[in-house]
This record gives structure tokens, C-alpha cells and sequence, in this order.
């Protein structure tokens, strides 16, 4: 997570067209835009695609970028309109049913990446769309609430009822896994 | 299973290392390094929505001073001191409305379609307040007449105010467009305000509200459209 002032600063040299800050702006926004993409059951190869196609539109609405408004929001609420695009087309292409019926079964347990740490995409795939974003602005890029209602058009109010429904849910899938791990390491 | 707990396993699961492939990067930069230039970033969107108002006022003062400006003459002080501050209280919520969803990441502090709804509502509310004259004479003729008057006053409001915020960029194209057929819609309401003279209830409550929801319609329709 960076510091808001050191990115309002980065953008503000972009938009005098400095490429050392274009370029830093790239590498630093670009791992959390793509899990962005990823968590919303985007394949790799399709946040690539969507990350590309953000950085082109952000590119080409640069100048709507304001100094002293928070950039993260911003950033977030084009990525977000891109995701929605290119739902929109995909859908629209009649090749939605198709990846609805390819989508991950949710598993039982939760997968866990080496080290025991779980993984993100898994443990927020029960969740909506939504809810599912929300989650991944707070805790994983770690925005306010009200940087959250700015980037997804909402109010804060909204942002906070998405946000513990997703616990609501997260809570009654964690604890589920715990009862199943629990019967599975008392019968061993 | 506490909130605490699941905020660690979050944390955990967000700290796990997530790369993107380093060409792609590249390919981005390249991409944006070969058209960068200095921007001229937009004003405040508070110097948008002032902009807006002035677009919708002037429409409004203009096109009643053209036709006649027989409805304030007739109108009341009472009359005069409710429904044109309402107009104006809603004229500026829908500038707001739209310059903010002109701008990426704004804060929203009401929904378009909230709004066309609340504001439907009170034009409802002050008119039947106010006209008691329940009478319905040459109520189609005289209706369509001031219902083809007022759309064909918002659409120089529309494309005005399009053009004062055609640098913005609108995330949701249909609720920018709903925003800008509101406020448009506004512009014809305060227009047939100040022009006609018909008090007649149900006249005033049909036809002259319906300018602005008809406005939004389009407006979304319009979007709707482009975005296909």
C-alpha cells in the first residue's frame, strides 16, 4: 500500500507528461489492479488484457484526475468500469453461459498457498460481485470506506452493508471449515 | 468466528506476493510512452456545476423571455417564493450530480436516478400545494404545447452542458446521461414556469413535470444507445 500524497504526486507528474512518473505509477498500481481483475474470477490471461486496457483508458482520461482528491478511487473507478465492459461485451458475445459453466467450483475446504497462507481468490469466491470487490478495495488495497463509495459510485452507507454482508458470509464458510477440519483431525 | 479473525485471514491472504508478468509492464509503458504529454488537468467540480447552472438559468431566462414571460407575471409571491427556489435547489443538485459523474472517483452525494425520482416528487408536491384550479380545459392541446415547448428548450441545455463537460469522462454512461437529462429537464421546467400562465392543476402537475423524467429517458436511451 503506498502513501496517497507520494501517488497524488506521481500523478500530478504524469499529467505534465513525465514518463519516470508514468512508469513508476505502472509498476506500483499495476499488482493490485490485476488482483483486482483476478478476484473477480478474471484468468490471468484476461487481467492481463484488462490491465492493459486500464492503463490505456487512464492514459486518455489522465486530465480528469484532480490534485488533492484521493487516486486510488480514481484508478479504481475506471478498472471498474473496464471490468463491467468487458463483462457487458463477453456477455453480449453469448459466451458468458459457457464461462459460468467453466467457473471454479468453490471447494470445500479453502485452498492454501504454500505456507499455509489462504488464498485470497478462493476465499472470496463465495461472495457477489459486489461484495467481492468491496472486500478486495478495503482489505486488500487497503482504501476508507468512503474511498470505496467513491469508486463504486456509491455511498459509504452502501459500502459499509456490502462489506458485513460479505463478513455475514465469510464468517459462515470459515467456520464451517473449521468444524469440517476439526471432524477431520478427531477422526484421524 | 469473530470479525477479528476473519480480518486476519484477509490480511494474510492480501500480504501473499502477486506478480504481473514484467512484459506486460513493459508493453504498457511502451504503449504510454509514446503518446505522453502535459494534460491541462479540469477545474473543480464545483466550477462545473456553477457552469451548468448558468447553462440551465440562461436557457430557462432566455427562451421564457422569447416566448413571454406571462407565468411569473401571473404568478403569486407565495407562489413566486416556492417553486422557483425549488427549481434552483434542484437545478444545482443536478449539476452536481452530473459534473460528479464526469469525473472518475468523485463522491457521489446523490444518485441520479434518486434524484429524478425525489425531484419528480416534489414538483408534484409544491404544484398541488399551490394550484387549487382543478380544471382540465384544452387539456391535450395545450399540454402537448408546453410539453413540445419545454423539451425543445432542453435540448440546447443538454448539448451545452455537454459540451462544457465533454473532457470529463463518465465510468457509468447511463447515470451521467440520466443526470444530464434531469438537469436539462429542469432547464424546460423553469422555462414553462416563467412562461406559461396556465395554473390550471392538472395541467401544471402533467405536463410541465413531465419534462424532466421525459428528458432522463432519453438521456439514458441516448447512452444506452452509444454504449452498444
Amino acid at each position: 500500500m503506498q502513501p496517497d500524497s507520494d501517488l497524488e504526486m506521481l500523478m500530478s507528474r504524469y499529467q505534465r507528461g513525465d514518463f519516470a512518473a508514468a512508469t513508476a505509477l505502472i509498476h506500483r498500481l499495476s499488482p493490485q489492479l490485476h488482483r483486482f481483475f483476478v478476484v473477480q474470477f478474471a484468468s490471468r490471461g484476461d487481467a492481463d488484457d484488462l490491465l492493459q486496457e486500464t492503463w490505456m483508458r487512464i492514459h486518455e482520461v489522465r486530465h480528469t484526475y484532480r490534485a488533492g482528491e484521493p487516486v486510488l478511487p480514481w484508478f479504481y473507478a475506471i478498472a471498474r468500469h473496464i471490468r463491467v465492459d468487458h463483462y457487458r461485451k463477453a456477455r453480449r458475445t453469448a459466451a458468458r453461459e459457457e464461462r459460468l459453466e467453466e467457473m471454479p467450483e468453490v471447494a470445500a475446504v479453502l485452498p492454501a498457498r504454500s505456507g499455509g497462507t489462504p488464498d485470497l481468490e478462493a476465499l472470496l469466491a463465495p461472495l457477489p460481485q459486489s461484495q467481492r470487490e468491496v472486500i478486495e478495495m478495503l482489505k486488500v488495497s487497503g482504501m476508507s470506506l468512503e474511498e470505496v463509495a467513491r469508486a463504486t459510485s456509491s455511498s459509504v452507507g452502501s459500502v459499509k452493508q456490502k462489506a458485513h454482508r460479505a463478513y455475514e458470509t465469510l464468517r459462515e464458510r470459515l467456520s464451517g471449515e473449521r468444524r469440517i477440519k476439526g471432524r477431520t483431525g478427531g477422526a484421524s | 468466528m469473530r470479525d477479528r479473525e476473519i480480518d486476519e485471514i484477509l490480511k494474510q491472504a492480501a500480504q501473499a506476493p502477486h506478480d504481473v508478468d514484467p512484459a506486460v509492464l513493459d508493453r504498457v509503458a511502451g504503449s504510454i510512452g509514446s503518446t505522453l504529454g502535459p494534460v491541462r488537468p479540469l477545474p473543480p467540480a464545483w466550477v462545473l456545476a456553477g457552469g451548468l447552472v448558468l447553462i440551465c438559468v440562461s436557457v430557462a431566462l432566455a427562451g421564457a423571455a422569447r416566448l413571454g414571460l406571462y407565468g411569473i407575471q401571473k404568478l403569486s409571491v407565495l407562489e413566486t417564493a416556492l417553486v422557483f427556489p425549488m427549481l434552483g435547489v434542484l437545478i444545482c443538485l443536478a449539476a452536481m450530480a452530473f459534473a460528479g459523474e464526469m469525473i472518475p472517483g468523485s463522491r457521489r452525494r446523490v444518485a441520479p436516478g434518486f434524484l429524478l425520482g425525489a425531484g419528480s416528487l416534489a414538483l408534484l408536491a409544491v404544484f398541488a400545494v399551490l394550484f387549487r384550479d382543478y380544471r382540465t380545459e384544452r387539456f391535450v392541446s395545450q399540454g402537448v404545447a408546453c410539453l413540445t415547448a419545454g423539451l425543445l428548450h432542453a435540448v440546447p441545455a443538454a448539448l451545452a452542458s455537454w459540451l462544457l463537460l465533454r473532457r470529463g469522462f463518465a465510468v457509468n454512461s447511463i447515470a451521467a446521461a440520466v443526470a444530464a437529462g434531469t438537469l436539462a429537464g429542469l432547464a424546460g421546467v423553469a422555462m414553462l414556469e416563467l412562461h406559461c400562465a396556465n395554473f390550471e392543476a392538472p395541467h401544471v402537475m402533467l405536463w410541465h413535470t413531465a419534462v424532466m423524467p421525459l428528458c432522463a429517458a432519453a438521456g439514458a436511451l441516448l447512452a444506452r444507445a452509444a454504449r452498444r
